[in-house]
């Protein structure tokens, strides 16, 4: 569904990304760890082209991405993005947020999107927010309200960037739960994460990133219980 | 006071005032359709584009206003063959000078805006253009406002300049009064009142879209 060949990515002088390898099948959960400043997030940015990588490939549904021509705007519909500091629209109403996208993009009528709004904010539990703006919520609301607004556009894939580095600790559980659940409903996810023991139970593959490149990838029982590398091995043990 | 002597101003004071309303919204009007596309010039990748919009900059904010005004009296129907009415004149004068100043109100607007939530618009789905109006712009334009009321009120005061090239407006219609009868305190300090007067509206009327915005 999504592969990424030989990924590079330069900010200025400094290579962040040294080619990364990654294919994701339908249904995959990959968690990206590492480092900070290792390049996973930037890696990850890269796969919905918010960083455009100065070489390799990436091909989703068979789709050159970055040949000339093609369509960016158009992919991005069909991959959902969390970030780390949520982004909500902070002009706009919780249901607002979510419906901007499917009336504008979808074509949906807005009865029929707010429907489907009220929906999602029923399987992330805040039915009660739905009028409510974002600087209402707390940290952890504003991110459940950011993944059912990616999720409005029907996507076929996520991609979460940190998605509880910037909430208090009492707060990453509510967040991790709906992000588990998509998972066990069959969403293809990359997740770039901090939770180790989230990503453990939640990822088919476990990716280190170090260095810009992916040093080591493997079933999380397999990275963490006996990682290959010496430095995988030093990380876990700095971070479990 | 003599009250008929005053109230015989009245008239051609208010023609002057009425003037320089459209005057000031036309310029307003005309900078801000201007300014905003200096601003996209300025935020473009192409740097050439930004090239230009600081030589603007640099032309209108380093020449004087009344520089500016008989450049483009005098200036404009030699370079275009032709004549044009000072009142036009005028309005083009003061719609260039507010473009370049409105161009720095709306970019800098623009950069305010936290830079995730053109990524939040873009991550969705939507076009450059799309995010820019409907992400991006109703955030910056709320803090635009005070800025913009600011930029209403300098080019109020500056239409008082176009009565050099003879334009009838508020300043002008004062000076024709006194001219004759050399009462010139008292209608000076009419003139003055009026332009107090649409400046303290146009101060509240900021501060009510704000305070509303806000809400």
């Amino acid at each position: 569904m999504i592969v990424a060949r030989g990924v590079h990515k330069s900010f200025g002088q400094l290579e962040v990304l040294k080619g990364i390898d990654l294919t994701l099948g339908e249904g995959d959960v990959v968690g990206l760890i590492g480092a900070s400043g290792s390049g996973k997030s930037t890696f990850l940015r890269c796969l919905n082209l918010l960083e455009v990588p100065d070489a390799g490939q990436i091909i989703i549904d068979g789709e050159d991405v970055l040949a000339k021509g093609a369509n960016v705007d158009r992919l991005r519909r069909s991959i959902g993005m969390v970030f780390q500091n949520f982004n909500l629209f902070p002009h706009l109403s919780v249901l607002q947020n979510i419906t901007l996208g499917p009336i504008r993009l979808r074509g949906l009528e807005r009865a029929v999107a707010e429907g489907e709004a009220a929906e999602l904010l029923a399987s992330v539990g805040l039915t009660d927010k739905i009028r409510a703006y974002p600087r209402q919520l707390s940290g952890g609301q504003k991110q459940r309200v950011a993944i059912a607004r990616a999720l409005a556009m029907h996507p076929k894939v996520m991609l979460f960037d940190e998605p509880t580095s910037a909430l208090d600790p009492e707060l990453v559980n509510e967040v991790l739960d709906v992000i588990g659940r998509l998972a066990a409903n069959g969403m293809t996810m990359v997740i770039v994460t901090h939770e180790m023991g989230f990503a453990r139970e939640v990822a088919d593959r476990i990716a280190f990133v170090h260095a810009g490149r992916i040093l080591e990838m493997a079933p999380p029982a397999e990275l963490f219980g006996n990682p290959r590398e010496g430095r995988t091995a030093e990380f876990l043990s700095k971070v479990l | 006071m003599d009250h008929e002597v005053v109230s015989s101003y009245v008239p051609a004071l208010l023609n002057g005032l009425g003037l320089t309303l459209i005057l000031t919204l036309a310029s307003m009007i005309a900078g801000t359709i201007l300014g905003f596309a200096l601003a996209m010039m300025r935020l473009s990748r192409f740097l050439i584009l930004g090239g230009i919009t600081t030589l603007y900059g640099t032309l209108v904010r380093g020449l004087p206003l009344l520089i500016q005004i008989l450049l483009v009296y005098f200036g404009l129907p030699l370079l275009t063959g032709i004549r044009m009415p000072a009142v036009v004149a005028g309005a083009v004068a003061l719609s260039l000078f507010t473009a370049g100043y409105m161009a720095e109100v709306i970019r800098s607007g623009i950069v305010g805006v936290d830079p995730g939530q053109m990524e939040a618009g873009r991550s969705i789905g939507f076009s450059y253009w799309q995010s820019m109006r409907l992400i991006v712009l109703p955030q910056a334009f709320r803090m635009m406002i005070p800025n913009i009321a600011n930029q209403f009120s300098i080019t109020l005061k500056d239409t008082s300049l176009l009565s050099v090239i003879g334009v009838v407006e508020l300043t002008m219609a004062g000076q024709t009064i006194y001219a004759l009868n050399f009462d010139t305190i008292r209608v000076l300090a009419m003139v003055g009142a009026l332009y107090l007067l649409v400046f303290f509206a146009a101060e509240r009327l900021s501060s009510l879209v704000e305070a509303r915005i806000r809400r």
